[in-house]
């Protein structure tokens, strides 16, 4: 880092009123992209998938992680692993498509077989024609690279690098503040599962989702039911950042039907609803009566997939009789994160202006946007 | 493969490799191996023995275990 990355992260690390956000080769130069793939995602815990993707025993899917090949897999006992998705031999790639395995691993190019806890099965052929064995291959060593992984909240986060702390460690705040909600989930179904893709720099998603101060202006929707002062901030330095509402209210289809809550909430969340951004691309909403789960997908330095699945606390509200309820909640969250759209492309676009100087928080309402800002940038702080 | 019965097992392998059958794949290429190993050619018999033990492994195949048992009766297999 030279001296004037160094000055610059240093304004970003001040109190918020004194404050300056992130300068703009966090959102448009590709060297910034390039380490922030190790000390951003690589370094810490990163969703990268959803364990409702992968249900049943054998179920594999292939997953591009920032450029980085790995492969989910919910092995014969249940558990979701995750390796890197290259065979020890040749580095071929060893499953391009979700599928349900009906036994083992085979690589297509010389069929080194893998079973699916990463084991190293056969090595046909290595000792030469019709021998599988060679005292050169020691099989042992040479299972799938397995890379750190824990499910939470259905989300499948990873540490590549291998360093972070366990993830209960990693996330002992948020789970602790939603021992409420530690429940099962049910995922909604197709109905329950949609993708926007926005030209912007995945950040910009985070710190739009911080905050409140926005959505009198971008969402004038929520005016008349879920005003800026009924809303709260969120804070835990160095790890999350939000807004909770106080006045969660919902009113779906005629009434006549309404989603189970989760059981044994206490009072307080009759009305109070959370969304945190569990840093660094997870986004989080929770309900008495639904929640989901937003996963932010770098597709590129300027282009984000938001993946956003949509769960619930009983079984029964996944079936028929539930499904235009469903839909309906559906609709009114798409119809919300697609009013952001606007605003964080703008932002990306605004970060290509040489002048732009990080922006200056409000000191009130940018708090949570600015404990974002001072995590990625004590990231690179960091060395 | 070439001549004799190994020569309608050859287009058999073939359309099972077209068709991704590995059931089939595991079964013929035992079938294979074992007529080389009948024949006395034991290097043969267990390159067949190779190819249907991996696509056993692959299709989850009940045939596996035993398929591994002759590779390590040749010493080709742990």
């Amino acid at each position: 880092m030279n001296a004037l990355d160094r000055d610059t992260l240093g304004a970003v690390l001040q109190p918020v009123s004194g404050a300056r956000g992130l300068p703009n080769n966090f959102y448009v130069d590709a060297g910034t992209f390039e380490e922030e793939k190790r000390r951003v995602f690589f370094d810490n815990w990163a969703g990268i998938g959803f364990a409702k993707d992968i249900p049943e025993p054998a179920d594999a899917r292939p997953i591009n992680f920032l450029g980085q090949p790995l492969l989910a897999v919910r092995d014969r006992e249940g558990r979701v692993r995750v390796f890197q998705n290259a065979c020890r031999h040749r580095g071929m790639i060893l499953v391009d498509e979700p599928c349900r395995l009906r036994g083992m691993i085979r690589c297509k190019y010389h069929s080194w077989v893998y079973a699916l806890d990463g084991e190293l099965r056969s090595t046909p052929h290595v000792g030469g024609p019709g021998n599988n064995l060679h005292e050169g291959i020691d099989r042992a060593s040479l299972g799938l690279v397995e890379i750190r992984s824990h499910v939470w909240r259905d989300v499948i986060f990873v540490n590549v690098s291998g360093d972070a702390p366990d993830f209960e460690t990693y996330a002992s705040a948020l789970i602790e503040r939603w021992r409420d909600f530690e429940r099962p989930l049910f995922h909604g179904g197709a109905d329950s599962s949609f993708r926007l893709d926005v030209a912007t720099n995945w950040k910009l998603a985070v710190e739009n989702y911080c905050e409140s101060y926005h959505l009198p202006w971008v969402h004038p929707g929520l005016n008349s039911y879920s005003r800026l002062e009924d809303h709260y901030h969120i804070i835990e330095q160095g790890r999350y950042a939000g807004q909770g509402t106080e006045v969660y209210n919902p009113s779906l289809g005629d009434g006549s039907l309404h989603f189970s809550d989760f059981a044994d909430l206490p009072a307080r969340w009759d009305s109070a609803a959370e969304y945190i951004a569990f840093f660094p691309n997870v986004l989080f909403g929770v309900h008495r009566d639904h929640a989901y789960a937003i996963l932010l997908e770098p597709t590129g330095l300027e282009s984000t997939a938001e993946h956003i699945e949509i769960y619930y606390a009983d079984e029964a509200m996944t079936g028929p009789e539930y499904s235009s309820l469903r839909a309906e909640n559906a609709a009114l969250w798409k119809d919300i994160f697609v009013e952001d759209i606007g605003v964080v492309e703008g932002m990306q676009k605004g970060r290509h202006a040489l002048a732009f100087d990080g922006g200056k928080f409000s000191p009130v309402m940018d708090e949570p946007t600015h404990a974002f800002h001072h995590w990625v940038a004590s990231r690179f702080a960091g060395g | 493969m070439s001549g004799g019965p190994e020569q309608g097992l050859d287009r058999k392998l073939i359309e099972a490799h077209g068709r991704g059958d590995g059931d089939t794949l595991t079964r013929l290429y035992r079938q294979a191996a074992e007529l080389a190993e009948q024949a006395g050619d034991v290097d043969r018999a267990c390159f067949f023995y190779v190819h249907a033990y991996v696509f056993a492994l692959e299709a989850g195949h009940r045939d596996a275990d035993a398929i591994r048992a002759r590779l390590r009766h040749f010493g080709r297999e742990d």
